[in-house]
């Protein structure tokens, strides 16, 4: 009975929407299917099951009181309004939960820095309403929290250009290859998910790109428009790291200390090793970024494949460590050391 | 075919707050066409007093975590009724303008977790039946921003729940750097969300003290332990502060480096002062924190720690065992 826990929560959620959606119908006579499902952010479709198993309900007794509700399809008519008593007709208060999910996003989407400031007070007035409203129910949101990462100037020009529909010079870091690239991008969205990214076509690569914000040390609008081409939004929800199937496959052994390795990049497989460590396979388009990670593992983990990596991690590793042989600050290819500096 | 529980539920709502009595259990069972089917026998299938009973009580429960106050009460003849009474279930007046009505549509799309996704939207359907007005969502029309809490982790909802009610939980946890899991036994006072990753803090009983979990190094499942709180709950939990100090975030002290000129771009943004020295290479302070010798070694030849000699000892270690392979 692996889908019975799904149904349950869809039939509570059900029934807390028809709840409602009584008490909505009953002050709009002929309301409009596709008005309604709006306000209620439910498909049309949902909304006809619901209007399918109202007239099965009532307040009591069986068959004596049913609501009648119709539908033709376009809007929906309610021919007996009072069989929904004025007590089962008020709208009803928040439970906790319900309380709590609101609250905890609304607290979370106001530190959002890209949002319009007359956005961000409307919902910092409606937040503080829904607490008053939510009474009781609302203590419990306290104890769950959520903070977006915050690049402010940064998204309010990302926002902007999208809003505007214009491009968007970057300089921006990728840390595979520790360099600072100027591109043009045509911004379309902005996703937050830990960190903010914006999904961009690059006009560089001329592909889709995503662009961690933190990650942008330079932004300008430019007064050209953006012209993305029509491409299909991804569901960005299970992460926006999607390696490929043909990508080529790394092996990486991680001591108990490098488990983390796990927890951040996506793997197809991570297998436990009898000292407590892990042996992670994973894919990526371009290997030569992971000779980071190798360097970064120290003694909690190598590159077992492919061999060419490997060896590139341990020649920075080696080179890396001539700097430190002889005087402190003697570095290869700088003319002085240390005593340059008046200290 | 059998009822939808949705309509069980439905009808189970509408006789509990349309009545001004209290209704008793079997009223209420010959009331709603479910509940006299549980109990007639179908085609020789057992339909049994029993099965209606557990079924009415998850029923109250299932209401109950909608929101619903369902209060049981003795008449003078020791019988029990229920009914969900009006002044105990209405939502207080709220008036809420378009503006905000918009800005509360955009936080109630954020959750992906089915059970706040559903609680949210189901908050703003109870508003909606309240007036709150039908606007127009500011930010479809162009669709720029989509902030969306992520939530992967199995232990997330049961440890939510237990936040909720304040229930010991026990479960297994893997620490970052040990390779087995041990049992856990927590108080849980609050989860949080930061750069993408949940936290639990909490009150850990084996060791008497306050610590902070990662929910995806919870292993296996959340399992609840008895009732009642021992430690007291503090009025601020920081979670943030404990995880930024695990990443190095919290530096007391700094840290002189050489690096190469064009190189490094995040350590330079985090600098307190770069000097150009003309030669390819440029000095850098830089706050030093947990975890800056792994960070450092990241940039391999392109980096050399001059200061302190502690910092420098452990670079030199973690590249001699990188050399080693």
């Amino acid at each position: 009975m692996a889908g019975k826990p799904a149904r349950t929560v869809n039939a509570i959620d059900q029934t807390r929407r028809m709840l409602s959606l009584v008490t909505y119908l009953r002050e709009r006579p002929g309301a409009r299917i596709a008005d309604v499902a709006r306000a209620f952010g439910i498909s049309e479709d949902e909304l006809v099951a619901d209007l399918d198993l109202l007239p099965m309900c009532g307040t009591s007794f069986r068959g004596g009181d049913l609501l009648d509700i119709d539908t033709d399809g376009e809007r929906i008519w309610w021919h007996n309004p009072a069989a929904l008593g004025e007590e089962a007709a008020e709208p009803l208060r928040l439970a906790a939960d319900e309380a709590t999910a609101l609250l905890v996003a609304a607290r979370a989407v106001s530190t959002l820095p890209g949002l319009r400031e007359g956005d961000r007070q409307a919902l910092l007035r409606a937040t503080a309403k829904v607490e008053t409203a939510a009474g009781e129910a609302a203590g419990a949101s306290s104890r769950l929290s959520v903070t977006f990462e915050s690049e402010g100037g940064v998204f309010a020009d990302v926002d902007r250009a999208i809003s505007e529909r214009r491009r968007l010079w970057i300089r921006y870091y990728s840390p595979a290859r520790d360099e600072v690239t100027e591109r043009e991008i045509d911004p379309i969205r902005l996703v937050s998910v830990g960190h903010t990214y914006v999904e961009a076509w690059c006009r560089r690569s001329e592909a889709r790109r995503t662009f961690r914000l933190d990650r942008v040390a330079e932004i300008r609008i430019l007064d050209e428009p953006s012209a993305p081409p029509e491409i299909e939004l991804r569901d960005l929800s299970e992460g926006l790291v999607q390696p490929a199937a043909e990508d080529p496959e790394v092996v990486v052994e991680v001591g108990p200390g490098g488990r983390w390795v796990a927890e951040y990049y996506p793997h197809d497989s991570a297998d436990e090793l009898p000292d407590g460590g892990l042996r992670i396979t994973l894919r990526t388009p371009d290997p030569a970024s992971l000779r980071r990670l190798a360097l970064r593992l120290g003694p909690d983990g190598r590159i077992v494949s492919p061999p060419d990596l490997a060896e590139s991690a341990r020649r920075a590793a080696r080179e890396a460590l001539a700097a430190y042989d002889g005087p402190v600050g003697a570095v290869p290819g700088a003319g002085g050391g240390r005593s340059e500096r008046s200290a | 075919m059998a009822i939808a529980k949705a309509e069980r539920l439905m009808n189970l709502a509408l006789c509990l707050l349309g009545t001004r009595r209290p209704l008793s259990k079997r009223e209420l069972r010959d009331s709603i066409e479910a509940y006299v089917e549980a109990v007639r026998p179908v085609n020789g299938a057992a339909g049994s007093e029993d099965s209606f009973n557990r079924m009415f009580e998850r029923d109250k429960d299932d209401l109950r975590e909608l929101g619903l106050v369902i209060e049981t009460v003795e008449n003078l003849d020791g019988e029990v009724g229920y009914l969900a009474r009006r002044d105990s279930n209405r939502l207080p007046p709220i008036t809420l303008d378009a503006e905000e009505a918009a800005a509360l549509g955009l936080a109630a799309k954020v959750w992906q977790q089915a059970r706040l996704a559903g609680a949210a939207s189901g908050a703003l359907q109870k508003l909606r039946a309240a007036g709150l007005p039908d606007g127009v969502d500011p930010y479809e029309a162009h669709g720029a921003l989509e902030p969306r809490i992520p939530v992967h982790e199995a232990a997330f909802e049961p440890l939510m729940l237990a936040c909720r009610d304040r229930r010991p939980v026990l479960f297994d946890y893997r620490k970052a750097s040990a390779a087995r899991p041990e049992p856990r036994h927590v108080e849980p006072w609050a989860l949080e969300c930061w750069r993408g990753h949940w936290y639990l803090a909490g009150f850990d009983r084996d060791r008497g003290a306050e610590r902070v979990f990662r929910l995806s190094r919870i292993t296996g499942r959340v399992r609840s332990r008895g009732t009642g709180f021992t430690a007291p709950v503090p009025d601020v939990v920081t979670v943030r502060e404990t995880v930024a100090s695990w990443a190095g975030e919290i530096a007391d002290r700094s840290a002189l480096i050489r690096l190469r000129s064009g190189a490094g771009y995040p350590l330079r943004a985090k600098a307190t002062e770069v000097r150009e020295l003309g030669d390819g290479w440029d000095e850098l302070e830089i706050p030093y924190g947990h975890g800056l010798d792994a960070w450092l070694v990241e940039f391999g030849p392109d980096v050399v720690v001059l200061e302190p000699a502690e910092l420098r000892a452990d670079v030199v270690d973690r590249l001699r065992a990188v050399a080693k392979g």
